[in-house]
């Protein structure tokens, strides 16, 4: 099978020349040059397009002013870093110690926290309460597909909720998702609830949950198709540890 | 290339000159896309603002093995743009989502397009002089090949394998930092 040569192929793209019968009878079968073709035009097209590009204005010196501003204040905040190191650090620290097994315990006591108390949903509203107990923390990684800038971070609280903060979630047409894995059988998992945008969100853990065996927190990317099943799409994942 | 891989290692290292210098080179076309995507002009500066704040706080995450630095900036810049269309619906109690909002009026106006076409044109201006100038006489005055030949007074041969290998430059280009924008990237993996 004779190819398609590539200055013919940059040709055709330009549609400086028309194909041939020949030629595209070779197109109709062969993915290969199919594919050369269709991506030359495409650059092509763009390039056509570029022409608007030539000439943007240079970027305007008082954004430039506003970022630099905003540089110095990170580099005070990380010389002077804020003393935060409240009560939800040091209980992590305390909670590293608990042995493993006492986590189907601490699960179920906040469900009960939950229980009791109905719906605790105040800080949703209050904002952060300052003595915030985390039980336990997954720090979310993004998959191989999807902008390594992507991340997060997702806390259960005390109180029977999960806190979660991401950033840098691709572009979506659907929604994302929140849910608790059981990473030894995928099949297995708990919908937590949607993301609303929000710099960071909290979704009640359902009362019973087992997060020593769901403890994949799993973030997803779902379309608007009305199947209430994981869409397969996953964007950022991360293990609960106490 | 060579220069975006210094520039990269600047920044990493924590040198500011180098992210102004990232500013100077790739500014423009992160307000572009933001107004683009916006529609407005003063959200559209705030979000080139916060990209770049964000390049800088998120410096360590730039890897050039991974696409080119305006291809990093630009995906920044297209997640903040998103982020302010988001908070803005909230704001407004709009319950559009934020497709609708994107939703182009053109359809070649979506923004994998509108950043495409700004890799493209960056990659345009990198090429080696000759082989810019033959590409933009066949795209924007549409000349052909023997034309061009005259135009230039460049044998017709030099003239085509200028085309064929800027066109190839560019295609390279755009398939590197086109692929981490999401619509074309290796598909839908079923994760589970």
């Amino acid at each position: 099978m004779q190819h398609l040569d590539p200055d013919r192929l940059v040709l055709l793209a330009l549609s400086e020349e028309q194909q041939e019968l020949s030629e595209t009878d070779h197109l109709a079968q062969c993915a290969g040059c199919r594919h050369d073709l269709d991506s030359l035009r495409e650059v092509a097209d763009l390039g056509v397009e570029a022409q608007d590009l030539r000439d943007l204005p240079p970027p305007p010196e008082q954004i430039w002013r506003a970022i630099e501003a905003d540089v110095a204040r990170t580099r005070e905040a990380v010389t002077n870093p804020a003393p935060p190191v409240g009560l939800a650090g040091r209980r992590r620290r305390a909670a590293r110690n608990r042995p493993r097994w006492l986590m189907p315990v601490i699960a179920a006591a906040a469900a009960a926290v939950v229980a009791v108390a109905g719906t605790v949903a105040v800080d949703r509203f209050t904002g952060r309460p300052a003595t915030e107990q985390v039980m336990a923390r997954a720090t979310l990684t993004p998959l191989d597909t999807v902008p390594q800038a992507a991340g997060g971070d997702a806390r259960v609280l005390a109180d029977g909720q999960m806190r979660i903060d991401v950033r840098n979630l691709p572009l979506t047409t659907g929604f994302h998702e929140v849910w608790l894995i059981d990473p030894d059988d995928l099949t297995k998992m708990v919908a937590l609830g949607s993301l609303t945008g929000a710099p960071d969100v909290v979704l009640p853990v359902p009362p019973g949950t087992d997060l020593n065996r769901y403890r994949l927190v799993d973030v997803s990317d779902e379309p608007h198709d009305g199947d209430a099943a994981h869409s397969g799409r996953s964007l950022l994942r991360g293990t609960l540890t106490s | 290339m060579s220069s975006d891989d210094e520039l990269a290692e600047r920044l990493r290292d924590g040198d500011e000159k180098a992210l102004r210098a990232a500013y100077d080179r790739h500014g423009a076309a992160v307000l572009y896309l933001a107004q683009r995507l916006l529609g407005n002009r003063a959200d559209a500066e705030d979000v080139t603002q916060v990209t770049f704040v964000a390049a800088w706080t998120g410096r360590d995450s730039f890897d050039p093995q991974r696409g080119t630095m305006l291809g990093w900036l630009l995906g920044i810049a297209r997640r903040k743009a998103v982020d302010r269309m988001r908070s803005a619906a909230r704001d407004d109690r709009v319950t559009e989502t934020v497709r609708a909002q994107l939703a182009p009026p053109d359809e070649r106006e979506t923004p994998e397009r509108i950043v495409d076409r700004l890799v493209v044109a960056d990659e345009l201006g990198r090429l080696p002089d000759e082989q810019r100038r033959t590409l933009e006489l066949a795209f924007y005055d549409d000349l052909t090949h023997p034309q061009i030949a005259a135009v230039t007074g460049l044998p017709l041969g030099t003239v085509k394998s200028h085309i064929r290998r800027g066109m190839a430059n560019l295609r390279r280009r755009w398939e590197v930092d086109g692929a981490a924008f999401g619509s074309r990237s290796a598909g839908p993996s079923r994760a589970l």
